[in-house]
């Protein structure tokens, strides 16, 4: 596929160069979801000498004799590891997805409909909250799967077919990790489950792409059809468990708009001018209760617990002075200052903020020579800490319902769209700030970047002329706060070297 | 009355003024409006030695586009007017071979919404035409043909990346094109001119950028090319001239603009459109002409159905050697 061909060029350093360390104890990583590995049965599987298993390695060898140039693209494609694969077609549905609902004829907006995701709108509307969302579950469910192979594989210890077979080429760089249950189908089979509720438009891409991951470890020696049979079983009967807990956890009612009206005849009875969209028509906020969305590392009292003191008062001497602060940037923009906006604008159409520091993940994953288990980690802390950001600054934007620039001074114009909910605090900083406390403590040699990367991330929105300096200063360090919970977490997980 | 043309059967035709809703469309513009009546894709040669300079304002305002396919209105914008002065240059080195150029200064303005319109130099387009036919007879009226080549480059580092407020592409464009005349001595005339504009590709601010249903992991962005011909039927005497015209622009690619999406620099825009021109020395100034052109979008995709006017006045500097005679 041409779009990830690209994505070579983003990283080019070879993904397999060596895998240092296969990360044998993660079957003992604390888990974040489920209970134990052994919540799960995977049975024992069939001995390397016995007939069924030489059956399946003479169809292997018969295979590869075979092998089509079209397989052997698809096997370099998926040898950068199927956690690092996914993760760049995730970013793709949600670029995909991320399209808000165009209004009616009578100025109101319909609300997509996840019983019927092909009707105008589509869904889901791939917006940053959902995105985030989105990101956290699919690597939170491929890490929790893969301690759960993990843990068989070294249980069980079945070597790799071209391990086993001589006649058998590995086709992609071998690692002595046990086959047995496929870390490929294990991933294929839990991911595609709950993309289907997820992205559920894009059920037959997602059935290729699982198809394919499979087909590539099955061709490239990796593993034998049982490996793939056990693991895609094992992926399968751990789904369910992310699934329940995506159903419950408040997504559905986070779109209602019902508590608008109270929720901006309180913030006026406080004093403060209450936020108003400025679409036209008038378009009700992106889900004002994504702030009641359950988080991974935080408890609803712990969102309370860090939401930011109130912003600057809208009648006050300092938002006068944050508003001239505004409108003087976005009126005399540098054309450096202009390309900041632009780099970040991450809008309509794009993987959103938490899929850019998906992206900026990336180079550094393919550098790292981690195993596949200890890649799921680090794309589960990254989105577990993105989705709290979320969560945490959603709840912020609908208590304090604060007026973007534009409202109070309608000659601000801005250089971007201006997104359509609250402006205290800026999820650009919030996002930031949480993706490059948790980056900062994965690969330390890149936390001068990711610290320079989120400072321009979250003053490119003073600059677009769409957040006060307060919403990006405060938005960091909540940002911060709410990424070092994952990072508390990550620190005795058992993983940290 | 010199005419200031190297022939007085010459023709114009009225280049296209592309609603420049998305900014993309502003590439045809940049080439086509401000030439107007001395420009790249009309029948006219130039006198060898003889100088013609022009500034011409364009107005081009649209409320309704289309989005791929589909016809709307956007509150968030409102009615978006393009406007533009341009400044262009045309030179005779021989009755056969011209030069032209120009420079267009553009600003772009929403009437409704929180967007900011944009302004600045746009792109400069320099070219050349050459008449390999020159064919005349009493019985059956002048006949010419010209190939022509223009190529276009910006001249500022504006953004390409807030269509339908950026000011152009930021493409960098080279067209071939080839110009039929046919003119009868009662001064009617009929002109046909087909082009087809290669584009290069556009680095966008932004690492990574969705369209044509693809996710593309790059800030290089692949424009599809465009091919247009118009068709010109005009009168021409006693330095009078006027014209209709029909223009067809069709792009060779690039994708449709998504529901309630912003549109994308590498869209694929179509459009047909009509428009009229006339143009006039004024009286007692001779070197000086007046012209007026208006065009409309009849139909289209990812582009908006606007109404274009311009005017501007031309000064024309005769051949040297033609004074002395």
């Amino acid at each position: 596929m041409k779009t990830f061909a690209l994505a070579l060029t983003i990283a080019l350093t070879p993904a397999l160069a060596a895998a240092a360390n296969n990360d044998p104890g993660a079957g003992s990583w604390q888990m974040i979801v489920l209970s134990s590995p052994t919540q799960f049965s995977v049975p024992a599987p069939l001995s390397t000498t016995s007939i069924a298993y030489q059956t399946e390695l003479a169809a292997i060898r018969s295979a590869q004799a075979q092998i089509t140039d079209g397989q052997r693209t698809a096997i370099t494609y998926w040898s950068k590891g199927g956690v690092l694969a996914w993760n760049q077609l995730l970013l793709e549905f949600v670029a995909r997805a991320d399209l808000p609902p165009a209004p009616r004829a009578d100025g109101t907006y319909p609300a997509p409909d996840a019983n019927n995701p092909f009707a105008d709108p589509m869904f889901p509307f791939g917006n940053p909250p959902y995105a985030s969302r989105a990101y956290s579950y699919v690597t939170v469910a491929q890490y929790e799967a893969l301690k759960v192979a993990w843990y068989y594989k070294y249980l069980y210890n079945r070597p790799s077919p071209s391990a086993v077979d001589r006649g058998i080429k590995a086709l992609v760089p071998t690692n002595d990790l046990p086959a047995y249950p496929s870390e490929d189908a294990v991933v294929a089979g839990v991911t595609v489950e709950i993309l289907k509720l997820l992205f559920p438009t894009m059920v037959d891409e997602i059935n290729a792409k699982a198809a394919e991951q499979q087909m590539s470890a099955y061709l490239s020696g990796k593993a034998s059809a049982s490996d793939l049979a056990a693991g895609l079983a094992l992926g399968q009967a751990i789904a369910p468990v992310f699934i329940a807990r995506a159903k419950g956890d408040g997504m559905g009612a986070a779109g209602s708009p019902a508590g608008i009206p109270a929720l901006s005849a309180a913030t006026a009875a406080r004093g403060e001018v209450p936020w108003q969209s400025l679409e036209i028509p008038a378009r009700p906020p992106m889900l004002p209760l994504f702030g009641k969305v359950k988080a991974w590392m935080m408890t609803p009292d712990d969102v309370l617990k860090e939401r930011p003191g109130a912003p600057p008062s809208t009648s006050s001497g300092q938002m006068a002075r944050e508003l001239a602060e505004v409108k003087d940037a976005v009126t005399h923009l540098t054309r450096e200052q202009l390309a900041i906006v632009y780099n970040w604008a991450d809008g309509v159409s794009t993987a959103t903020p938490p899929g850019h520091w998906n992206f900026i993940a990336w180079p550094y994953v393919q550098q790292s020579g981690f195993s596949e288990v200890r890649v799921a980690r680090t794309f589960a802390l990254l989105n577990m800490a993105l989705h709290d950001a979320a969560v945490g600054c959603w709840d912020a934007k609908f208590a304090y319902f604060n007026p973007r620039p534009s409202q109070l001074d309608p000659e601000i114009r801005t250089v971007i769209g201006l997104p359509n909910f609250p402006s205290y605090v800026s999820g650009h900083s919030t996002y930031s700030a949480a993706a490059a406390d948790v980056l900062s403590y994965l690969f330390p040699a890149g936390a001068a970047s990711f610290d320079a990367m989120k400072e321009e991330a979250a003053i490119s929105r003073l600059y677009g002329g769409i957040h006060y300096r307060s919403d990006i200063e405060v938005g960091k360090t909540h940002g911060k706060r709410i990424g070092d919970y994952t990072l508390r977490f990550a620190l005795h997980d058992g993983a940290d070297r | 009355m010199v005419s200031r043309y190297c022939d007085a059967r010459a023709v114009t035709v009225l280049s296209v003024t592309p609603m420049k809703i998305l900014s993309f469309v502003l590439l045809f513009s940049a080439l086509a409006v401000p030439l107007r009546a001395q420009t790249i894709d009309d029948g006219i040669m130039m006198t060898a030695g003889s100088l013609q300079t022009g500034e011409i304002y364009t107005r081009d305002t649209w409320n309704q586009y289309w989005e791929g396919t589909l016809k709307r209105t956007n509150g968030n914008i409102g009615t978006i007017t393009t406007q533009s002065n341009a400044l262009s240059a045309v030179y005779g080195f021989t009755n056969r071979l011209m030069v032209v150029g120009m420079v267009p200064y553009v600003w772009t303005r929403p009437s409704q919404g929180v967007l900011q319109g944009q302004g600045g130099m746009q792109d400069m387009t320099i070219g050349g035409k050459y008449a390999f036919i020159e064919r005349s007879s009493a019985k059956y009226g002048a006949l010419r043909a010209i190939v022509a080549v223009s190529g276009s480059f910006p001249l500022s580092s504006y953004t390409p990346d807030f269509a339908p407020l950026s000011i152009g592409t930021q493409s960098q464009r080279i067209s071939p094109r080839l110009t039929l005349n046919y003119q009868t001595d009662t001064g009617v005339y009929l002109t046909g001119t087909t082009s087809y504009t290669r584009r290069a590709d556009v680095t966008l601010d932004r690492p990574y950028y969705f369209t044509d249903n693809q996710f593309f992991l790059t800030n290089r962005v692949e424009m599809p090319n465009v091919a247009d011909y118009t068709v010109a039927v005009g009168y021409l005497k006693h330095d009078l001239n006027t014209h209709v015209t029909f223009s067809q622009q069709t792009t060779q690619g690039g994708g449709d603009i998504r529901r309630q999406d912003a549109p994308f620099v590498s869209n694929r825009v179509n459009f047909s459109k009509i428009g009229a021109m006339a143009m006039y020395p004024i009286p007692k100034i001779n070197a000086v002409a007046f012209q007026f052109a208006v065009a409309h979008v009849l139909d289209g995709r990812n582009v908006g159905q606007s109404t274009t006017f311009s005017f501007g006045f031309l000064y024309s500097r005769a051949a040297q050697r033609r004074l002395i005679r």
